[in-house]
C-alpha cells in the first residue's frame, strides 16, 4: 500500500510535469487552420533541409574536434581541467546574440583572420559555411563538457589493465574507453544537437541565409502568422526532439541495470 | 631476471626499493598496508613512473625511459578484478589473445581454471572470487614473463583464496614467469615464495627466507607482523 507522503509527492511532481510539459499544448490551440500554402510550405522545407544538413555536418565536427579534447581534459591533471574548463564554460555562457555578434566581427571582412578567409574565397556572412561554423560554436562546449563526464566515468584502471594486456592506446580508447563512455557520449551529442539545431539568436546574426528552421520559422511568424508557424514548428519538434529524448531514456536504463 | 631499483617520493617518505629476482623465481614484498609494497608493484607495472632508478627484465629496459604499457610483458593482478563490464567472460579472457580465434590455448584456460559454467556469462553477472579467476585467466592468456600480484586475495574467503593459489602455483610453474607478489598475510606468501622484502616506511628492512624472517626478524614490527594472532 502506498503512503500518504508518498502520495503527496506523487501528485506534486505529477502537476509540476503537467505544468513542464503544458506549452506543447499550444500545439492542439486554436490559431485557424495551418498555412501550408506554396509561399510557406517551400521556404520552410528547404529550411528543413538546411538545419537538418548543415547541423549534421556541425555535428561531425563538433565530435571530430570535441572527442579528443574532452578526452585530454578528462584525463589531465584536476589543476589544468580547471582553466580549460573555464574557458569552455565562457564559450557557452555567451549570450547567443552577443555571440553571433562577436562572430560576425571576428569573422568578417574587418578582422584579420576574416579578411584572409575573404581572400581565399570563404564566405564568412550569410553562407553555408557561417551557418554551420556559428552551429559548431554554440554547441561544441555543451558536447566538450558533457563528453569530459563520460569520459571521467571510464575507470582508469580498466584503460591501464587493457594497455598491459598489450593493446595500443587507440586500441583501448576504441575497444574499452568508447564502448563504455558511450552513452554518456550520446547525450552530450544529443544536447550539442539540441543547441545547435534550434540557435536563433547567433544564427540570425552570421546566418541569415540560408535559412535554418529556427530563423523560418521567426520569419514565417512576422510574415503570415501563427497558422503558418505550426506546421514548421511540429516539424521542428520531431526533428530536434527524438534523438536526446531516446539518449537520455537508454542512458537511463543502463545506468539501472 | 628482473632487477629494480624504484625510488619514488610519496607523502610521508620516500620509497627506495630495490631488488633483483631470478628469471622464473618468485619473490614476496611483505610489511604493514602503506609501507610503499604496492608503489613497488606499480612502478615495476609502468602504472606510476619512478623518480629515479631502473627497471629491467631480461634484456628489456622498462624504465627509463618508461616503456609504454602495451610493450611490457607483465601481468598485473590486483585487489579489483577489473574486468571489462561491457564483455562477457570469454571476451576479457580473448581480449589478451588478439588474433587467436579458437585456440587451444584458450581451451586450456577456461578449462583449467573451471570457467565452462560462466564462460558466456557477462563479466557484471559472476561471483568476487569467479572474478578473480577471469582476471587471473585474462593475465596469464597472453603469457606474460613477469606477474605482479598486489593483494588480489583480499576479500576472498579461505577456500577460495586456496584454490587460487593452487592454481597460480600450477602455472608459475608450467609458464615459468617471473613472480613478484604484495600482501600483509604471510600465510599466503610463503605458499608462493621462499623469499621475501620486507619493507617498512618506503625501505627495505631485511632480505631473507622466511625462515630466516622468522628466527631474527630485523625489527620490532615484524616480529608482530609474524607473530601468531
Amino acid at each position: 500500500m502506498i503512503g500518504r507522503s508518498r502520495l503527496i509527492g506523487r501528485a506534486g511532481v505529477g502537476a509540476f510535469t503537467l505544468a513542464l510539459l503544458y506549452p506543447l499544448a499550444a500545439l492542439f490551440a486554436p490559431v485557424g487552420g495551418w498555412d501550408w500554402s506554396p509561399q510557406v510550405a517551400g521556404p520552410s522545407i528547404d529550411s528543413v533541409r538546411t538545419s537538418i544538413v548543415l547541423s549534421a555536418l556541425a555535428m561531425v565536427i563538433v565530435v571530430a574536434i570535441g572527442t579528443p579534447v574532452a578526452l585530454y581534459l578528462a584525463r589531465c591533471a584536476r589543476r589544468e581541467r580547471v582553466w580549460w574548463q573555464a574557458a569552455l564554460l565562457a564559450s557557452i555562457l555567451l549570450p547567443p546574440l552577443a555571440l553571433g555578434i562577436l562572430l560576425s566581427i571576428a569573422f568578417g571582412p574587418a578582422a584579420p583572420f576574416g579578411a584572409a578567409l575573404a581572400h581565399i574565397g570563404v564566405g564568412t556572412t550569410n553562407t553555408a559555411t557561417a551557418f554551420v561554423a556559428t552551429q559548431v560554436y554554440v554547441s561544441i562546449g555543451y558536447y566538450v563538457l558533457g563528453a569530459v563526464a563520460a569520459f571521467e566515468g571510464v575507470p582508469r584502471a580498466l584503460e591501464a589493465q587493457a594497455a598491459l594486456l598489450g593493446h595500443a592506446p587507440f586500441d583501448v580508447f576504441r575497444r574499452i574507453t568508447f564502448p563504455l563512455a558511450r552513452l554518456g557520449l550520446a547525450v552530450a551529442l544529443s544536447i550539442a544537437w539540441v543547441r545547435a539545431i534550434g540557435e536563433l539568436g547567433a544564427v540570425l546574426i552570421t546566418a541569415y541565409h540560408p535559412s535554418g528552421m529556427a530563423v523560418q520559422l521567426w520569419v514565417n511568424l512576422q510574415s503570415f502568422g501563427l497558422p503558418a508557424v505550426m506546421p514548421l514548428l511540429v516539424i521542428f519538434l520531431a526533428a530536434t526532439l527524438p534523438l536526446p529524448w531516446l539518449a537520455h531514456v537508454l542512458a537511463q536504463r543502463r545506468a539501472r541495470a | 631476471m628482473l632487477d629494480a631499483h624504484v625510488v619514488r617520493r610519496r607523502d610521508a617518505f620516500t620509497v627506495d626499493v630495490a631488488l633483483q629476482v631470478e628469471r622464473g623465481g618468485a619473490l614476496a614484498l611483505f610489511g604493514v598496508s602503506g609501507a610503499g609494497k604496492s608503489t613497488v608493484l606499480s612502478c615495476i607495472a609502468g602504472l606510476e613512473t619512478p623518480d629515479r632508478g631502473h627497471v629491467r627484465l631480461d634484456e628489456l629496459t622498462l624504465f627509463p625511459p618508461s616503456l609504454p604499457l602495451h610493450r611490457r610483458p607483465v601481468g598485473y593482478l590486483t585487489q579489483e578484478a577489473n574486468l571489462f563490464p561491457h564483455l562477457t567472460v570469454e571476451q576479457n579472457v580473448r581480449f589478451a589473445l588478439d588474433g587467436e580465434r579458437d585456440s587451444p590455448w584458450l581451451d586450456e584456460l577456461r578449462d583449467r581454471l573451471r570457467l565452462h559454467a560462466i564462460w558466456k556469462a557477462g563479466a557484471t553477472r559472476i561471483s568476487g572470487g569467479q572474478a578473480r579467476r577471469v582476471a587471473m585467466a585474462r593475465m596469464l592468456a597472453r603469457r606474460p614473463q613477469l606477474v605482479l600480484l598486489d593483494e588480489p586475495f583480499t576479500g576472498l574467503d579461505r577456500h577460495l583464496v586456496r584454490g587460487l593459489l593452487d592454481d597460480l602455483l600450477a602455472w608459475h610453474a608450467a609458464l615459468g614467469f617471473t613472480l613478484v607478489v604484495v600482501d600483509h598475510q604471510p600465510a599466503i606468501l610463503e605458499r608462493l615464495t621462499r623469499r621475501a622484502l620486507v619493507v617498512e616506511d618506503g625501505r627495505v628492512v631485511q632480505d631473507g627466507t622466511w625462515e630466516a624472517l622468522r628466527a631474527t626478524p630485523a625489527t620490532p614490527l615484524l616480529r608482530d607482523l609474524l607473530a601468531p594472532l
